[in-house]
């Protein structure tokens, strides 16, 4: 295990130290200028540059490099050209939204795809399972923005249920808070049920036919005891994994979410960043969104080689 | 030779018999049809515009509607059809060729398996739809620059699954046969190796074609799709979002498009992965 | 004296006015969210020309003088000037009864070190660039000397661009972007939480300025009523409007012509006009082939249809015009209107046949503004039918904006021209002067510009602005396609708002 847990950590590590790379070559590969946002259609390429002076930006490519690796060392992302704060500061104050989001999201998606999975598993080729495993998929191909803008259509705009968009913090009213996240997280959690859906009914098939649990069902037990205190908690291991792929895949569906219903996250930090060519916080988020999703990932993998010892050969 | 032409023709029988793939052939088949036809088949130019027409519901004229240039929508989404397929299709084709190569070395040669995969790592820790934006900044919004952003964005969960079946497929005793006798390491990989990773790599590159039909319709969303005139899926849904009240049928008709042709992918995935790679569960 | 009399009776006028509206509806309290497009780049006034955040910071901060609902330059923070017969040096007397939001009592050293600042940090240098000296000359009173006599010197000093705002001396000698939001406006800081929204509240010791008429362009009385105004960014149009429809905000700052057609038939809300708000402005990269041709520019201007661009990328708020001033204006002239909007296919064919344009393809760039990309498409169609067939190329802003003050890689760039016809016929033709946006100087500009500059007969002055624009047309140096507006949606709730280039929050208020 010890070996395993330093292999694994090495590897982390060195993809860190890539990750890190790529965001600061943003710099360089990118084209356009901070500076631009500032100013009109008909600032002049001068102009340009005195701001950009102004703004402490014309700082050479090895001077910059130095900087970048300087500063995330002492943990610090530097400070945001626009947003007059620095990166971690910026990246603090969404991070509650963004999670906030991903977490009801997440929890949608497990509730739901879990409970559809295992109705299709235990109904195995039956009606039941054909209907929620053709809905599942259907989930997995509708187009999450699309969804979102259907959505706003249906339930902002005609029914007049739910706010469109916008963000309410928690503290202020949790009520509010509650109503303007039920589009955005059903709108990011529906493709994800989907695919619970399909792993969870995958697992529970694979641990149905498992001698223990033919011998409980042999002892007649009932069906539902047999399937939730047996067969479920075999069959969460993989389902576990799966969860752990989906707070990836929530993240960067939380980009796209976030932009439909205006929500100010850590997507629209990063998307409006990439347009506004802010480089301190286009790389300080995509690191810090690259080092979530390697931790997940890492905290997914040390508990499925606890829970299953082949896996530390692999 | 008559050996493989019956595991072909069993193959064949197997993918016939199974539902999803014939549903999601019959989706797919139908849309490519549509794409290829489509000169033919559109009711109007799908790039004219005609002021006086502009934004007017689905009517006998216009089944779909017009957008606010007054084009067609029915003809715009016919069109689309070709363009999101193609999309679909160079993007499978690019992520295969570079997936099938850094997976198939990156498992074959053990010194090259670090260096490889903790790139393809690299790459995956990002957001695929943020990786694929930033590839677009850099490359500027085109046709091509979509595919290869997309592309960027699905190799290396294709590598990962080439490099899985790759290392599992050199441990078979007919390649230390094969090398006993001094067939050349490379000859090996490419000759037999990867004929046998052909199976995982056809069902992950129709889930990538599914992926990109998809995330090139979130990118003309976030502003980095193809240029006009294109009318891809993705497109022609970004150029209504501001009338989404007025006009809701330009969003709607292309998004369904695009269900239908995702839905089609996945099916013909699922078909084919029950059949070609029945380890994989989901 | 008698000038103070007649001012006088104009405030008293104003007074009845307003007090007869007031006796009825006038009310103080309530809160507005205004959805706008786009996040400010930063509050810093002076360091930014960006329309976002123009929308917020003349709410907060004051210039020495500001302009007039008519564009003209008035004494806002400043009494008024005495110009000394030379033309080279400027007295400003600076109010003294003004209040900073933080308490602090506005005088001459806090003008001087926000000239000062402007000098060396503003976003538009070239509204400063004649001044020699800034000096406190008294407590209140500052003296500026130029170093030659320009006639648009107080024009520029009021120029809402990127706006001359007047700080605390202590905040005006911080970096760009560094400062604490602190002006002398109706309206005060209270927090801005990026990408989500910047709230102000009513500032109680707002001095209006005596000589002030009510509500008057970016002058006169600034009186407010809401308590909070708060500027909410939200990007997408739809979600604007539905958010608009659900009580979420109560003023769209901009919707689209279809969005504000039905929005008018619903008696909870008002459509308000913003016309003209800026000229759409098709302009030519002339440094490369095939553009570097006269012809090949002839034909293209002879060959698009200039109402089918407006009627599409702005829908029912456009207007056919071929001067480069607004309607209105004191030089707006037709000149060169029988060149404007032609779609001459068969002239174009023939204009084309004597270029060098022999077939290839050229680039169209367009930020991804949709009107722009309308504009490009529509261009793309119209000049297939002639045979010159356009790639369209959409970035975003920062990376058109950079390639198209570039001498390759496009040969047509579309966007507005908003505030440059609001400033003025110098700002109209500062953009073409050493071929800054067409890449190649043009001598006739740059002579009749020159001319223009140093000219002080109002006539003479005409017929120059006049030249210059008969040789845009002549020579396509670039080509304006119309004016377009804005439509502004917001609560029938919503009292005596008056479009502006800014939606002003002071002199409305809210019905309960």
């Amino acid at each position: 295990m010890g070996h395993f847990l330093i292999r694994r950590l090495a590897g982390a590590f060195l993809v860190l130290v890539l990750v890190s790379l790529m965001s600061f070559a943003l710099i360089w590969l990118v084209p356009g200028d901070p500076a631009a946002a500032f100013l009109d259609a008909s600032a002049t390429p001068e102009q340009v540059a005195k701001l950009r002076s102004a703004l402490g930006l014309d700082l050479s490519l090895p001077q910059q490099m130095l900087g970048w690796y300087g500063r995330i060392l002492s943990g610090d992302l530097g400070q945001s050209i626009l947003l007059n704060r620095s990166v971690t500061a910026a990246l603090v104050e969404r991070l509650p939204v963004t999670l906030s989001l991903a977490a009801l999201a997440l929890a949608f998606a497990v509730f739901f795809g879990v409970a559809a999975g295992i109705i299709a598993a235990v109904n195995h080729n039956r009606w039941p399972d054909q209907a929620v495993m053709t809905t599942a998929l259907l989930g997995l191909s509708v187009p999450d923005f699309w969804l979102g803008l259907v959505m706003v259509l249906v339930f902002a705009v005609s029914l007049g249920w739910l706010p469109s968009g916008g963000f309410t913090p928690f503290m202020e009213s949790p009520g509010q808070w509650l109503r303007g996240m039920i589009l955005p997280a059903l709108t990011l959690g529906l493709v994800q049920v989907g695919f619970i859906a399909r792993m969870a009914r995958a697992s529970m098939l694979d641990t149905l036919g498992q001698d223990y649990v033919r011998t409980a069902d042999a002892k007649g037990l009932a069906k539902l005891h047999v399937v939730l205190r047996h067969a479920l908690p075999n069959a969460m291991i993989p389902i576990l994994t799966v969860i752990g792929i989906v707070s990836g895949a929530l993240l960067g569906g939380a980009v796209i979410v976030e932009q439909v219903f205006s929500i100010p996250g850590i997507g629209r930090l990063i998307v409006g960043a990439i347009a506004s060519r802010d480089f301190p916080v286009l790389q300080g988020g995509l690191l810090f969104l690259a080092v979530v999703y390697l931790a997940i990932n890492l905290v997914v993998d040390i508990l499925y080689a606890v829970v299953d010892p082949r896996v530390r050969l692999a | 030779m008559q050996g493989t032409r019956l595991v072909g023709r069993a193959l064949w029988g197997r993918l016939l018999r199974n539902r999803s793939f014939v549903i999601g052939a019959l989706l797919v088949l139908l849309m490519i049809a549509v794409a290829l036809a489509a000169d033919w088949l559109t009711p109007f130019d799908p790039l004219k515009s005609n002021v006086r027409a502009r934004l007017a519901a689905p009517s006998a004229a216009h089944w779909f509607g017009t957008d606010h240039f007054g084009r067609d929508i029915l003809s715009r989404v016919m069109i689309g059809a070709r363009i999101s397929l193609a999309i679909g299709a160079f993007t499978a084709i690019l992520a295969g060729i570079a997936g099938t190569l850094s997976g198939a070395i990156a498992g074959y040669f053990y010194h090259l398996d670090q260096p490889i995969m903790r790139i393809m790592d690299a790459l995956m820790a990002f957001p695929s739809i943020v990786l694929a934006m930033v590839v677009s900044a850099v490359l500027g919004a085109s046709l091509t620059n979509v595919v290869i952003a997309l592309a960027i964005a699905t190799t290396p969960h294709t590598a990962r699954i080439v490099r899985a079946s790759v290392l599992l497929e050199k441990e078979q005793e007919y390649i230390a046969a094969a090398r006993s006798i001094g067939v050349g390491e490379w000859t090996i990989l490419f000759r037999h190796v990867l004929r046998n990773v052909a199976g995982p790599l056809i069902v992950r590159l129709t889930y990538v074609f599914a992926i990109a039909v998809l995330a090139e319709a979130a990118l003309s969303f976030v502003g980095a799709g193809p240029p006009p005139p294109a009318a891809s899926f993705g497109s022609i849904i970004a150029q209504g979002r501001d009338f989404m009240r007025e006009a809701p049928w330009i969003t709607v008709f292309p998004g369904l498009a695009i269900i239908a042709c995702v839905l089609g992918l996945n099916l013909l995935g699922d078909g084919l992965r029950d059949v070609l790679d029945p380890r994989l569960k989901f | 004296m008698a000038k103070h009399i007649i001012f006088g009776a104009a405030l008293a006028a104003a007074l009845m006015l307003g007090g007869a509206q007031g006796a009825l509806a006038q009310r103080k309290g309530g809160d507005v969210v205004i959805g706008i497009s786009q996040a400010p780049p930063s509050l810093d006034a002076q360091i930014t020309s960006a329309q976002a955040s123009r929308n917020i910071t003349l709410h907060i901060f004051e210039t020495l003088y500001a302009r007039d609902e008519n564009a003209k330059p008035v004494p806002e923070l400043a009494e008024g000037v005495t110009i000394s017969p030379d033309g080279k040096t400027y007295v400003f007397p600076i109010r003294k009864d003004v209040t900073f939001h933080n308490g602090k009592k506005l005088d001459a050293a806090d003008v001087v070190a926000s000239l000062e600042r402007y000098r060396k940090i503003g976003a538009s240098p070239a509204l400063v660039a004649a001044i020699d000296t800034i000096k406190a000359s008294g407590e209140h009173e500052v003296t500026v000397t130029l170093k030659e006599p320009q006639s648009t010197f107080l024009d520029n000093l009021s120029s809402p661009r990127a706006p001359i705002a007047i700080y605390p001396a202590s905040e005006a000698a911080k970096e760009a972007g560094k400062i604490e939001v602190i002006g002398t406006g109706p309206y005060k800081f209270v927090e801005y939480k990026p990408d989500s929204h910047v709230k102000l509240t009513r500032y109680d010791g707002y001095a209006p300025n005596p000589k002030g008429t009510g509500r008057d362009g970016f002058a006169g009385k600034k009186e407010a009523f809401l308590d909070t105004v708060t500027f909410r960014f939200m990007p997408e149009g739809g979600a604007r409007t539905a958010a608009l429809e659900a009580g979420q905000i109560q003023f769209n700052e901009t919707v689209d012509g279809p969005t504000a057609k039905r929005l008018g038939t619903d008696n909870r809300f008002t459509i308000h006009k913003v016309m003209p708000f800026g000229l759409q402005v098709i302009k030519f990269n002339q440094a490369q082939a095939p553009a570097n041709d006269v012809n090949f520019r002839l034909a293209v201007q002879a060959a698009l249809d200039m109402e089918e661009i407006m009627a599409i990328s702005y829908a029912d708020i456009y207007q056919m015009d071929p001067s480069w001033l607004y309607p209105g204006a004191a030089f707006h002239s037709a000149v060169g209107s029988d060149k404007y909007n032609k779609s001459d296919i068969k002239l174009a064919k023939e204009l084309l046949a004597k270029s060098s344009y022999k077939g290839g393809k050229v680039t169209f760039i367009t930020d991804n503004l949709r009107p722009n990309v309308d504009t490009a498409t529509l261009v793309q169609q119209k000049l297939k039918e002639i045979g010159v067939e356009v790639d369209i190329a959409v970035s975003d802003w920062p990376t058109v904006s950079k390639i198209g003050f570039t001498p390759t890689g496009w040969t047509f760039w579309t966007h507005g021209f908003g505030i440059e016809p609001y400033e003025g016929p110098g700002s109209v033709m500062a953009p073409w002067v050493n071929g800054l946006s067409q890449q190649a100087k043009d001598p006739e500009i740059d002579r009749i510009a020159a001319a223009f500059n140093a000219e002080m007969d109002e006539g003479k002055r005409k017929a120059l602005f006049d030249a210059f624009q008969k040789h845009m047309y002549d020579a396509a140096v670039a080509m304006k396609a119309g004016n377009y507006g804005v439509f502004q949606a917001s609560t029938a709730k919503l009292k005596n708002f008056k479009p502006y280039r800014i939606p002003r929050m002071w002199g409305v208020w809210l019905e309960p």
